[in-house]
C-alpha cells in the first residue's frame, strides 16, 4: 500500500505534468503589433488576409499578430500619431523615403541588413539599397514605377489613331478624341500628390534629369533654374494643348477606375499599381476590366517630349515593405518574432499571391506564376518599354518642399499661379527646410 | 475642525458626488486639452516624447504669425465665413420656415415632409459627401441633367476655384436643415395654442402671429441654433474631406481641415495645428459672444 506521502508526491506530479506544459507553451507566446497599409475593397484582399495574415498564425501559433490595416491618409494620420507618441507598432508598413522619410531619419526603425543575412541572395541586389536615411529601414515588395500611360487600345484605334510615339503626335490627336465626345487623358488627380507623383516626377526626370535634381536639392541649383520651370512650363502647355483638362482636379482617384474602363478616354496617367484596381476579385469573381477584355488594355511610357534629355525614362522607385520599431531589443525573442513575420511578408509564397492578385512586380528573383491575368502580364512586359529610371519627387523631397509643389501643380492646372511663380514657392521651402536644418 | 464638519453638510456631500465627476471629465476632455494646445502652439515641439524633452522650447507667437502670413490660411477662414453663412443665413430660417409650415399645417402630409428633411440627418457625413462628389462630378448626373438642356456644357462648378465651394455649400444646406426645422419644431410645441388662437381671433394675420407671438416666444432657442450652427461651421471637416478634400488647389479647404493637412499631411508641424485649433477655439468664443450680445440687445422674452 503506498504512504500517504507518495499518493501525494504523485497526484503533484500528475497536476505539474498536464499543466506545466501548456504554461510554458503560454509563456512563449508573442504578441506583435503590427499597423499595416490594406485597401479591404481592392479585389484579392480577402486571399490576402487569409494566405498572408492568417497562414502566418497558422504556421507561427505562438507568435499573436495584433494588425491594424488602415488605407490611404487615415494610414499616414495613424503612422504621424504613433510616431508623436513614439509608441510605433513593432511592425509597421513603410515607404523607401517619401511619405516615411521621418520614421527613416528619427531612426523609429532598425535598420534589417544583419537580420536579412544570407537571404540577400534572393532578392534584387537594387531593392536592398540603403534608403532614406542611408540603411535599409524596411525589406522592398518590389520595384514600383509611379508613371504608367494606360491606353484602351480598340477605342483608340476606333477614332483612327494609334498609340503616339512623340507628343506632338499625342497633341494631333486632341481634336479627334474631343469630337468624338471623349476625355483624352484621365487622372483621379482630386488630391494632390497624383499629378506630381504620377506625372511630373517623369516629366523632370525627362527635361531635368536626377543629376541636376540632386544638385538642387545639395544647395548647388535651384528650383527657379530654366530646366526645372521649363518642366513646368511644359506640364502647364499640356493643358493649353487640351493634352490634360481641368476636370481631372474633381476626378476622386478610385473613380477613375470606372471612368477607364468604361471607355471616357482612350488613356489614362497613374502608377502601375493601378492595375490592381482592374483585376478580377476572387471573392465575387467580377472585375473592373473583365479578364476577355484585359488585352485590350496597354500599358507604355509617355510618348517623347520636346526638348528631352533623358530618353525613353519613367519615374520609380523601390517599393514599399515593413519595418521593425527601434524600440524592439537586439537579439530579444520579440524581434526574432517581428523578423519571422516580416520575412514571411516577403516571402517566395507571398510575393507569389502578390503578382497574382495584384500584379506586383516582385523583388525576389524567385518567384515566378502561371496563374496571372493578362494586365498582369502586361504590366510586367511594361518595365520592358522603361530604359531608364528617375526619380520619384516626393520620394527625394522632405514633405515641407514638395508640399507647395502639389499644390502649385493644382494651380498651374487652374491658371491661378505661373510656372515661375510656384517654382520660387518651392525653391523658397526647400531654403526654408534647409535654414531649418542648421 | 468644527467648523470644517459644518461645512461638510450632507446636501455638500451630495452636491460634490453629483457634481464632480462631470467636472472631471470636462477638465480631463475639453478644457485641459484645450490649455495644453495653447501651450504647445507656442513651443518648437515636432515629435517625441512632450514631457521631460530638454529639446522643446518656448517660441512665442512665431507659429501664429506664419499661419497669418500663409494664404491658405485665409482661403480657409474665408470657407469657414461662407458655410457659417448658409448654416446662420440659410439652414436657421429655412429650418425655422418648414417647422412653421408644418407646425402651422399649413401643407399636408406634415409628418412625411418632416422625416424627408430630417433623413439626412441620420446619414453618415462620409456617404453623404461622397454620394454628392459623384453626383456635382463632372461626369455625374448634374452634367448629364444640364446637358439634356444645354448640349456641350460644362460642369465648372468642381474645378472653378470661384465656384468650387458652391456644392459643398449647398449639401450642407440640404444635410443640416432638418436638425433646426426639429428643434423649432419641438419649441413651437411649446407655445401655448390659446395664444395664437386668441390673436387670430383679435384679427391678426398669418404674418402678425409669426412675427409677433412665434418669433419672440423663440428668440433662445434662435440663439442656441445659432451658437450651434457657429461651432458646427467652424468644424467642419467630414463633408468637405470626402466630398473635395480641400481641393482643387486648396480652394475648398476649411479652418479644420487646413489643421489636419498640417498636423498630419507631408511633414507635420504641430505647433501649428495647434495655433490653428487655438485660433478656431478664440474665433469661436468671439462669435457666440457676439450672438448672445445680439440676443440681449434685439431679441425678445421667452415665455
Amino acid at each position: 500500500m503506498l504512504r500517504k506521502s507518495t499518493l501525494l508526491l504523485l497526484a503533484v506530479l500528475l497536476v505539474v505534468g498536464i499543466f506545466a506544459p501548456a504554461a510554458l507553451a503560454q509563456e512563449e507566446k508573442i504578441t506583435i503589433t503590427v499597423l499595416n497599409y490594406f485597401d479591404l475593397t481592392a479585389p484579392g484582399a480577402e486571399r490576402e488576409l487569409e494566405e498572408v495574415w492568417r497562414e502566418f498564425s497558422r504556421r507561427n501559433p505562438h507568435i499573436i499578430v495584433e494588425r491594424e490595416d488602415l488605407f490611404l491618409e487615415a494610414f499616414h494620420q495613424k503612422v504621424e500619431a504613433y510616431a508623436a507618441a513614439d509608441r510605433l507598432p513593432d511592425v509597421v508598413f513603410m515607404w523607401p523615403g517619401g511619405r516615411s522619410t521621418s520614421l527613416h531619419t528619427l531612426g523609429l526603425v532598425k535598420d534589417l541588413r544583419p537580420l536579412l543575412g544570407d537571404d540577400a541572395q534572393y532578392f534584387n541586389p537594387a531593392v536592398l539599397a540603403p534608403q532614406a536615411a542611408g540603411y535599409l529601414a524596411e525589406l522592398p515588395s518590389t520595384m514600383t514605377s509611379s508613371h504608367a500611360l494606360y491606353i484602351n487600345v480598340p477605342l483608340l484605334e476606333s477614332l483612327g489613331l494609334s498609340i503616339p510615339e512623340t507628343y506632338e503626335e499625342l497633341v494631333a490627336m486632341v481634336p479627334v478624341i474631343k469630337g468624338a465626345g471623349l476625355d483624352v487623358i484621365l487622372m483621379g488627380a482630386q488630391e494632390d500628390w497624383v499629378i506630381q507623383s504620377c506625372l511630373f516626377s517623369m516629366i523632370v526626370g525627362r527635361l531635368v534629369g536626377d543629376e541636376k535634381l540632386h544638385e538642387i536639392i545639395r544647395g548647388e541649383a535651384k528650383f527657379t533654374d530654366p530646366e526645372f520651370v521649363n518642366a513646368l512650363e511644359f506640364y502647364a502647355q499640356m493643358y493649353k494643348d487640351g493634352v490634360l483638362d481641368r476636370k481631372i482636379m474633381n476626378i476622386n482617384y478610385s473613380e477613375v477606375n470606372g471612368l477607364f474602363a468604361s471607355g471616357r478616354a482612350p488613356f489614362m496617367i497613374d502608377g502601375d499599381w493601378k492595375t490592381a484596381n482592374f483585376l478580377t476579385d476572387v471573392t465575387t469573381g467580377e472585375a473592373l476590366i473583365p479578364v476577355d477584355q484585359q488585352p485590350n488594355f496597354k500599358m507604355t511610357i509617355f510618348p517623347a517630349i520636346p526638348g528631352e534629355i533623358t530618353k525613353k525614362s519613367s519615374s520609380g522607385v523601390v517599393g514599399t515593405g515593413y519595418g521593425m520599431s527601434s524600440k524592439i531589443p537586439d537579439g530579444s525573442p520579440k524581434e526574432a518574432a517581428a523578423w519571422e513575420l516580416i520575412k514571411w511578408l516577403q516571402s517566395k509564397e507571398v510575393q507569389t499571391m502578390r503578382l497574382e492578385t495584384a500584379g506586383t512586380i516582385p523583388s525576389r528573383i524567385d518567384v515566378t506564376s502561371d496563374n496571372i491575368e493578362p494586365l498582369v502580364v502586361e504590366r510586367i512586359r511594361y518595365y520592358d518599354d522603361i530604359e531608364v529610371y528617375t526619380e520619384v519627387l516626393d520620394n527625394v523631397l522632405e514633405g515641407e518642399v514638395y508640399l507647395p509643389l502639389n499644390v502649385g501643380l493644382q494651380e498651374i492646372g487652374l491658371g491661378l499661379a505661373t510656372p515661375m511663380e510656384v517654382a520660387e514657392r518651392v525653391q523658397e521651402a526647400l531654403e526654408a527646410w534647409r535654414a531649418k536644418r542648421q | 475642525m468644527k467648523r470644517l464638519l459644518a461645512w461638510w453638510t450632507e446636501e455638500r456631500r451630495a452636491y460634490l458626488l453629483l457634481v464632480l465627476p462631470g467636472v472631471l471629465v470636462y477638465w480631463a476632455v475639453m478644457a485641459f486639452p484645450t490649455v495644453f494646445s495653447l501651450g504647445l502652439s507656442m513651443t518648437n515641439y515636432n515629435g517625441g516624447v512632450i514631457f521631460g524633452n530638454p529639446n522643446i522650447q518656448f517660441v512665442g507667437l512665431r507659429h501664429y504669425l506664419r499661419m497669418f502670413n500663409d494664404r491658405y490660411f485665409w482661403i480657409s477662414l474665408k470657407n469657414n465665413g461662407l458655410i457659417m453663412a448658409i448654416s446662420v443665413f440659410g439652414q436657421i430660417p429655412l429650418g425655422f420656415l418648414f417647422a412653421y409650415v408644418i407646425h402651422r399645417k399649413l401643407i399636408k402630409f406634415g409628418d412625411f415632409f418632416q422625416t424627408i428633411i430630417y433623413l439626412p440627418c441620420v446619414i453618415s457625413t462620409i456617404v453623404v459627401g461622397r454620394l454628392w462628389q459623384s453626383f456635382f462630378s463632372p461626369y455625374g448626373p448634374f452634367t448629364k441633367f444640364m446637358q439634356t438642356f444645354q448640349p456641350g456644357w460644362e460642369n465648372e462648378l468642381a474645378y472653378d476655384p470661384q465656384k468650387a465651394i458652391l456644392p459643398v455649400l449647398f449639401v450642407i444646406l440640404w444635410m443640416y436643415t432638418g436638425q433646426y426645422m426639429i428643434i423649432f419644431l419641438a419649441n413651437l410645441q411649446k407655445i401655448d395654442p390659446s395664444l395664437i388662437e386668441a390673436a387670430r381671433i383679435d384679427g391678426a394675420s398669418e404674418w402678425q402671429v409669426l412675427t409677433r407671438i412665434m418669433l419672440p416666444a423663440l428668440s433662445g432657442v434662435i440663439v442656441t441654433a445659432c451658437i450651434l450652427a457657429i461651432s458646427g461651421s467652424l468644424k467642419s471637416f467630414d463633408l468637405v474631406y470626402a466630398m473635395t478634400a480641400g481641393n482643387p488647389a486648396r480652394r475648398t479647404s476649411v479652418l479644420a481641415l487646413y489643421m489636419y493637412d498640417t498636423a498630419f499631411k507631408h511633414s507635420p508641424n504641430y505647433p501649428l495645428a495647434n495655433s490653428i485649433s487655438v485660433f478656431m477655439v478664440l474665433l469661436s468664443f468671439i462669435l457666440i459672444v457676439l450672438v448672445r450680445i445680439t440676443e440681449a440687445r434685439f431679441g425678445g422674452r421667452e415665455e
